[in-house]
This record gives structure tokens, sequence and C-alpha cells, in this order.
């Protein structure tokens, strides 16, 4: 086994076992906050660009187009160093903190369009057959509409979810402990780049596989009830 | 009046640096997508050849490049690489921005071209088989032109996705357009928010009308309803 050791030292790796589970949590949780809350947020951008109002939806369209047209890295940066410099009251929010809202601000107008593309999916035929047989508005909302805009929704909300696990990595330039900041900090005590970043990037391999693995799970429910509906 | 004054003085001062960032975003950029799109769109075909083996290893290489983090991939090629002990795997912080960039890049584009060949009827090639071409005729001929026409559209927003990636790459001290931002800060501290407002500006200008031309695009050669990022 010597000839592993010297390509790979596993012994060093289980030594940091502690300061990797800790990072994984920490990822996990971080973007488990952002999902919960850019999913909540990313409902109501939904609505309001699908408003007919244009004091509503041209402000939100401006937001969306924003931050897409802008890094992620750039609008953390505006966040953790820029807002604090101009506000009067300066920072009053840890890193972790400011990453969560960083990544939910970055985050919200991914998880709306996608909302309004699984709202707008749903044919209109659908709607007015609901409302004529004499269905409420509520009531096709909940027994038609829904039902059919979360099979189509789902599928790429599970895409966005790896990529804000992937995002979060970014979080670690300012020095929010996460995965990354686990292989980072384990590189700034050991000096060994391979094992260090190895390790983070297997990590993040098996958070992408978990997700597969659910996205697999959540397909075959949703496939098993459209299948059942008919 | 002196507000204005101010901050059109710090724009006056910075805009050579920020244009000569700009330059090195778009340069860094337009050589990952070259080499990305290359190395993809042969990914890509070969995946749509139906070789079992093949295919799970090029799947297998998707999944590793959409698997984890940017940012990891970049420290694993610039400071891992160079412990292999081989020389021409020791990069220096260009070619390890190009380098990763561009395989980061193939592997959107390998996903894009794969299902933009499945996208073409099955009965193009079939007809074109039936006609006596060769498999890599019907290829050439039939499928691949209907196929690339199909991929303008996500290609841009490949590109879009590339140069937002560009913004890591200050980390290993590529002097782009975040770089080139954090100096000026470094330079100026009162004035971090508009600083780093102004290179949001330019970030958007750049990315904006690559967005619009995608959606555009999307009009005209229609989407294959592959959702990227």
């Amino acid at each position: 086994m010597d000839w592993l050791q010297s390509i790979f030292n596993f012994r060093i790796v289980f030594q940091y076992w502690e300061v990797f589970a800790q990072g994984i949590t920490n990822t996990i949780l971080i973007s488990a906050i952002c999902l919960v809350l850019s999913l909540i947020f990313g409902i109501f951008i939904a609505l309001a660009r699908r408003s007919s109002n244009p004091l509503i939806w041209r402000p939100v369209a401006v937001y969306i187009q924003a931050i897409r047209s802008t890094p992620l890295l750039i609008q953390i940066y505006l966040i953790y160093y820029g807002l604090p410099s101009i506000l009067p009251f300066g920072n009053f929010l840890d890193e972790t903190q400011t990453g969560i809202i960083a990544l939910t601000i970055h985050t919200t107008p991914y998880m709306g369009e996608i909302i309004r593309a699984g709202l707008e999916s749903v044919d209109r035929g659908q709607i007015e057959g609901a409302l004529s047989v004499g269905m409420s508005r509520k009531q096709t909302m909940t027994n038609v509409v829904l039902p059919q805009a979360i099979a189509n929704v789902v599928p790429p909300l599970l895409g966005q979810t790896a990529v804000l696990i992937k995002d979060t990595s970014l979080l670690s330039i300012i020095a929010v402990f996460e995965l990354m900041g686990a292989g980072l900090r384990m590189f700034s005590e050991t000096v060994i780049a391979t094992e260090s970043y190895v390790t983070t990037a297997v990590c993040y391999l098996a958070i992408y596989a978990m997700m597969l693995v659910i996205s697999g799970m959540v397909q075959r429910k949703l496939g098993g009830s459209a299948w059942q509906a008919n | 009046m002196e507000w204005f004054a101010h901050k059109w003085g710090i724009i006056d001062q910075l805009s050579p640096f920020m244009l000569q960032g700009l330059w090195i975003t778009f340069k860094i950029s337009i050589i990952a997508i070259f080499f990305g799109s290359t190395l993809g769109f042969v990914l890509g075909v070969l995946k749509t050849l139906q070789i079992y083996s093949l295919e799970k290893l090029i799947n297998t290489y998707l999944h590793i490049l959409r698997g984890s983090p940017y940012l990891v991939q970049l420290y694993i090629i610039y400071f891992v690489f160079p412990s292999f002990d081989i020389e021409w795997l020791n990069f220096d912080s260009f070619t390890a921005a190009v380098v990763s960039l561009s395989l980061y890049t193939s592997s959107y584009v390998t996903e894009i071209v794969a299902s933009a060949i499945f996208a073409v009827p099955s009965g193009q090639s079939e007809a074109a088989r039936s006609t006596g071409m060769t498999k890599a005729q019907s290829y050439r001929y039939i499928v691949l032109p209907q196929a690339l026409k199909m991929t303008i559209p996500p290609m841009a927003s490949v590109y879009v996705i590339v140069i937002k990636s560009t913004a890591v790459l200050s980390v290993i001290g590529i002097a782009e357009l975040t770089r080139q931002g954090e100096v000026a800060i470094m330079r100026m501290p009162g004035d971090i928010m508009f600083i780093y407002s102004l290179i949001a500006v330019f970030y958007f200008l750049y990315c904006y009308p690559v967005l619009r031309f995608s959606k555009w695009a999307e009009t005209r050669f229609g989407t294959l309803g592959i959702d990227l990022e």
C-alpha cells in the first residue's frame, strides 16, 4: 500500500474528516436555506413577471436580467463589501448570513423563471375546460393547474438546486466555512494541494451523486402519479 | 454636483485599467469557448455513435465536470497538476485558467451537441444511409448541418456562462475585470460600492447583448429543451 500512500495520503485526509464533515453539513445547510428562500421569493417573482401592470413587471424584469448578466462573485462582493460601506449602520451580519443573502438574491430569478415556465406550460385549454365544467378559480388552480405545473417544474428545479450547491463554493472567497472552506483550511494547514483539493472535489461529487439519486426518485414518483391520473 | 464630479473622476481614472481587464476577460473567454467548443463538439459527436463503453466514459467525464464547482476544478488544475512532476502540466496561471475554463465549457457543449444531434429526426440519417451514403457521409452532409443550427441559441448562453465564470479567475491572480476592480479598491478604499457597481455594469454590458441574441436565436432556430446553468 506504500505506493498508494505516496500518491494520495489517506492518513492525512482521515485526520481532517471532521473538518470535511462540518464543511459538507454547512454546504448542505446553506444550500437548503437558500433553496427555501429563493423558492418562496421565486414564486412572487414569477407572479410579478406575469403581471400586466408595467410598474410591477418592468422592475422585476430588470432585476432578473441584471442578475443573469453579472457574475455571482461580483454580486457577492457587492453585498459583502459594498453594502456595509454605504449603509449607516455598517456591517451587522456575519459572513454566513451575508453569503446566504447573496446566494438567495442570485438564485431567486432563476427559480422564478423556472416557476413561470412551469405555470405557462399548462395549456390554456386545461384552465378553460376546468372553468367550463363549473370549477371555481381556486379549484382550477389546485386541482388542474398546479399538479401539472409541479410535474413540469420539479426536474429543472432540482437541476438549479445542484447549481446552487456548486455556487456555495464561491462563498469560501468571503471566508464562509463550507466544503470549499474545509479544503482551503486543510491546504493552509498541511500545504498539500492534492489531498486537500481532490478530497473537496470528491465530496462535491458525492453530494452531486446524492442529488442525482434524489432526482431519479422524484421523477419516478411524479411519473407514477401522472400515469395514475390517466 | 460635487458627488457627481467625484464619481466621474473615479471613472476617468479607472477606465484604462477596467478596459484592460475587460480585454483580458474577452481574450480568455474567446480562447476558452474556442477550445471548449472544439472538444465538446468531438465528444458530443462521439457520444451519439452509440458505442456503449465510449458513452459511459463520456458521461463520467461530464458528471465529474458538472458535479463539482468550477472553483474546485480551477484549484485542482492550478495547484494539484504541478505536483504530478510532469513538465507540461506545470501550468502558469494564464494557461491553468484557459485549460480549466475550456474543460468546463466542453462539458456544456458536449451535452448541447449530443442533444442537437438526437433532435434531428432519425428518418434523416436513415434516408441518407438508404441512398448509399456511409455513416460518416450522413453525419457530414445530413445530420450535422441540421444539428449545428440548433446549437446556436444554447451556445450563446454557454458563452455568457463562460464570461461569468472568468470572474472566478481573479482568485488565481489573473488580471481580468474583477481583479482590476479589487486592485482599484485597494487604491481607493472609500468607493467600494461604486467600483463594484461599475464592474457589474461592465459585465452587464458584455453579457446582456449575448443573452438577447440567444433569446432571438431561439425564435429563429428553435429550442432544444435543455436547461443550462
